[in-house]
């Protein structure tokens, strides 16, 4: 029983065919996996069928019906829900007030306080997505806020909804909680649209697989009768050989010493006391269930979030340096967020190469831009990370995710500073690229880079770390090597530790 | 703000569509009110090119282009600089006093005025910046609010301390020609004031395309967040921009006092009300520096169009201001008219 059906989209953006005639369709109760490489088209086609972006040829089905959306409000009132990779949601409102925004229930003229938050009870009890009304949003885990953002969906009726990317985000507990709240909602005869790059996951939960390939479909699949090496091949056309790092110890002088780092928020202490080195050669890898301090024990080692303790850089101490110090003592940094810290997303791909050594002479000299060096560094990394744009002067916001995300670990790998901090190195990235980076991490260690990784992808810190580092409750509370560095031992210490054994 | 993620292309079409609309609306206007919409955009188009106006028209961009410039400088780097008009009365009472009372020889007097101006309307702003800094005040109130106090400042000097009581009016005496901005150079039709400003905005236009201060201020204004993370000590840039962007005010007020007005007359510098036109132009310019000197060159004629036809046609000048702000809110309400998706 077809549901959604959509027939030879097309969608060009100036120069770029980002969809070719794609063909989709999805069952009642069925959850359909859409992949392929980063900048196959599939955003783009959700946002088409959400009706954020108008398709040039092609229609849309629901229900046997055409549609034709001018504003997600069509898509909405024809039942289709979206889950965005960035929340669109209050920060600073409650639950209940996200949720009945714009279908607020009313008693006269007023907002009926009451009435909303029996309404999200309900509605949260009927898909088994319990969620506390008051509660503000920006006290919310990622996982909750995702919660929210799916009952947002089914509060307006949706019967198909859209996931795009949902599990990058979560922690393993989190997605397990996503994923039985999807099987539920198939189970009453939903269909579910997963974009995803997580192979597992596909096996694990979908039905059917669409698998696109430069802006067309090439293969559709049937989960039960597939196996990880066939979606491979569908997606990159090729075999992609995981990276298995030979580990390395290394006892050279620490490039990155903290020392009794710790950082309070209010009465809390998010980074407690936490001490460790990296050093040259090794990849360190910091482990943590998310909401464990990562995050801030990075921001205080880069300066961006007060705290005590000592941090430095090959024996020079850093601690009361600005950012920018920081890293021209010889730090490279890849945010976790690339559209609010590490891109400036209406400059060109260039000028966002170049940012931050645009000084070096190889980018100016006296106070001028040697443009045309600045645009062939560009094209030259384009090329070497295999980024798909069309050209080096395109917006880099107009690239896809998974692009947009190289074109950084580009930049800051070829900065060439000793010590490297990166943060979630391959959200969103495809899995050829994600090999791609991998091996790139390793190659800059080889050459005698400190490199310290977080990640809230368990599988990729055990492929790439030399030595893992478990954050819980603010401090590191264990450090494993060897043989220790397995799948279990690391979640139970992820999950406290000790008591665990 | 308006100036998104638009490439040349597609910004020189929304201007041009902006300009388009406002000129149909402001055709509607006109007829209204009885008139013929044909004639009168004839009449500004002579008065603005012909004659005499061309001269007129060049005169009046530059304050206009300064101001204009002005205010795409910090719109550029991420500041809104509202306070414009009191950094051009700082920088022309810093002019006035110095060609006025510094007892050095006439052409270094006017040098020096004019170095006074950059400096006290750059100082004024820095103080606006420095409120934001230090105190959380963001700049576009700051910056607004010392505008009043600059107002009444240099009111209350030259109504007292300053005043030249041979003439009836609140205003400093004349500035000794030898101090003044020559009206022409080599008898050609240009004055010393447009060769400076011409100076200054290619200057401006250069360190915007290739400077590295200039990529640093562009790439701040897009995201400064980013341009922190990538080293741009944010508050020494702030402080940098504020202070250029109100010298190139007090500039303007220099440039007003030592080439045209000789004297610092109470209200004089703000009557034309280049301020806020230079903050129209740089804001339909979307903050690039070479389209801001071309919509503010076509303010300028506009303008003197307008003056031109109100004594051919007997309708009011203003609505030449009605038509610059119908541009404006043209190319605000572009986005929502044309959805491109
Ligand atoms: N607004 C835009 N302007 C120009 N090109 C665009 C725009 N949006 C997308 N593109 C291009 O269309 C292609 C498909 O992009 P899309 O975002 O759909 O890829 P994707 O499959 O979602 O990739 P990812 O896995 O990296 O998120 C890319 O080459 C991208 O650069
Ligand atoms: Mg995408």
């Amino acid at each position: 029983m077809t549901l959604l059906e959509m027939k030879g989209i097309t969608k060009r953006f100036d120069g770029v065919i980002a969809n070719d005639g794609i063909s989709l369709s999805v069952n009642r109760g069925e959850i359909h996996a859409l992949m392929g490489e980063n900048g196959a088209g599939k955003s783009t086609l959700m946002n088409i069928l959400y009706g954020l972006l108008k398709p040039d040829a092609g229609e849309i089905l629901v229900d046997g019906k055409a549609m034709d959306f001018t504003s997600p409000l069509g898509a909405i009132a024809a039942g289709i829900g979206m889950v965005h990779q960035t929340f669109r949601q209050f920060p600073n409102l409650t639950v209940w007030e996200n949720l009945v925004f714009q279908n607020e229930p009313r008693q006269g003229p007023f907002v009926s306080a009451d009435a909303a938050r029996d309404f999200v009870r309900r509605l949260g009890s009927r898909h088994g997505l319990e969620i506390d009304p008051d509660s503000l949003v920006r006290d919310l885990a990622v996982g909750i806020r995702q919660r929210l953002e799916i009952l947002k969906a089914l509060s307006r009726e949706a019967r198909i909804l859209i996931l795009d990317e949902p599990t990058a985000v979560l922690t393993p507990q989190e997605r397990d909680g996503l994923f039985s709240a999807m099987r539920e909602l198939a189970g009453k005869g939903m269909a579910l649209i997963l974009v995803t790059h997580k192979i597992p996951e596909v096996i694990a939960i979908t039905d059917k697989i669409t698998v696109m390939r430069d802006g067309r479909v090439s293969g559709t699949l049937v989960t039960r009768g597939t196996n990880e090496a066939e979606i491979i091949r569908a997606m990159v056309g090729r075999n992609v050989p995981p990276t298995v790092a030979s580990r390395v110890t290394s006892d050279a002088r620490p490039m990155l010493s903290v020392k009794d780092l710790s950082v309070r928020k209010g009465a809390v202490t998010v980074v407690d006391d936490v001490s460790f080195d990296v050093r040259p050669g090794e990849i360190v890898g910091i482990a943590g269930v998310s909401g464990n301090g990562q995050p801030q024990l990075i921001s205080a080692v880069m300066g961006l979030e007060p705290a005590t303790g000592v941090v430095s850089i090959d024996g020079q101490d850093i601690s009361r340096l600005p950012i920018a110090r920081r890293r021209s003592a010889g730090i490279s940094y890849v945010p976790e967020d690339r559209h609010l810290t590490g891109t400036a997303p209406a400059a060109s791909i260039a000028e966002n190469i170049v940012f931050g050594t645009h000084r070096n002479a190889a980018a100016s000299s006296k106070g001028f831009l040697r443009k045309d060096a600045i645009r062939a560094q560009a094209r030259k990394l384009i090329e070497r990370f295999r980024v798909k744009a069309a050209s080096e002067q395109l917006p880099i916001g107009s690239l896809s995710g998974g692009n947009m995300q190289k074109v950084v670990i580009a930049r800051e790998v070829e900065h060439g500073s000793p010590l490297i901090i990166v943060e979630e190195p391959t959200r969103g990235v495809d899995v050829g690229a994600i090999e791609f980076i991998h091996q790139t991490l390793i190659a800059e260690r080889d050459k005698g880079r400190a490199i310290l990784v977080v990640s809230s992808d368990l599988t990729e810190l055990l492929a790439l770390s030399d030595r893992i580092l478990v954050m819980f409750e603010g401090r590191i509370n264990a450090s494993l090597t060897g043989s220790d560095m397995n799948e279990d031992t690391v979640g139970r210490w992820m999950m406290g530790g000790a008591e665990n054994r | 703000m308006i100036a998104g993620a638009l490439d040349t292309k597609s910004r020189l079409a929304a201007i041009l569509f902006s300009i388009a609309a406002a000129v149909v609306l402001g055709g509607l206007v006109v007829g209204l009110t009885g008139a013929n919409p044909v004639s009168v955009y004839l009449e500004i188009a002579k008065g603005a090119v012909l004659g005499r106006g061309l001269d007129e028209t060049l005169a009046r961009s530059v304050p206009l282009v300064g101001m204009a410039l002005a205010a795409a400088i910090a719109l550029r780097a991420g500041l809104v600089n509202l306070g414009g008009d009191g950094q051009m009365l700082i920088g022309g009472l810093a002019a006035a006093l110095v060609a006025l009372y510094l007892p050095v020889p006439g052409a270094a007097r006017a040098v020096l005025a004019l170095a006074a101006a950059i400096c006290a309307g750059g100082l004024y702003a820095w103080l606006a910046a420095i409120l934001q800094l230090n105190l959380g005040i963001p700049f576009l109130i700051a910056s607004l609010l010392f505008s009043y106090i600059a107002r009444g400042l240099t009111s209350y000097l030259v109504r007292y301390p300053l005043r030249d009581p041979a003439t009836g009016m609140p205003e400093t005496y004349r500035v000794a020609s030898g101090a003044r901005l020559p009206a022409h150079i080599f008898d050609l039709p240009v004055s010393m004031a447009m060769v400076i400003m011409v100076v200054v905005a290619v200057v401006v236009v250069v360190n915007d395309r290739s400077g590295v201060n200039g990529f640093e201020w562009r790439m701040t204004g897009l995201n400064a967040r980013f341009a922190q993370y990538s080293g741009v000590d944010l508050s020494r840039q702030t402080q940098r921009v504020a202070f250029l962007s109100g010298a190139m005010a007090g500039l303007v007020g220099a440039l007003l006092i030592l080439g045209q007005q000789y004297r610092f007359t109470d209200g004089a510098l703000l009557a034309p009300g280049y301020t806020w036109s230079g903050l129209m132009a740089a804001v339909l310019a979307m903050a690039s520096p070479i389209a801001t000197i071309v919509t503010s060159v076509f303010f300028a004629a506009l303008q003197v169009g307008g003056f031109s036809m109100e004594r051919a046609l007997g309708l009011p000048a203003v609505l030449t201001w009605v038509l610059q702000a119908l541009i404006i809110l043209c190319l605000a309400a572009r986005p929502i008219l044309f959805r491109k998706r």
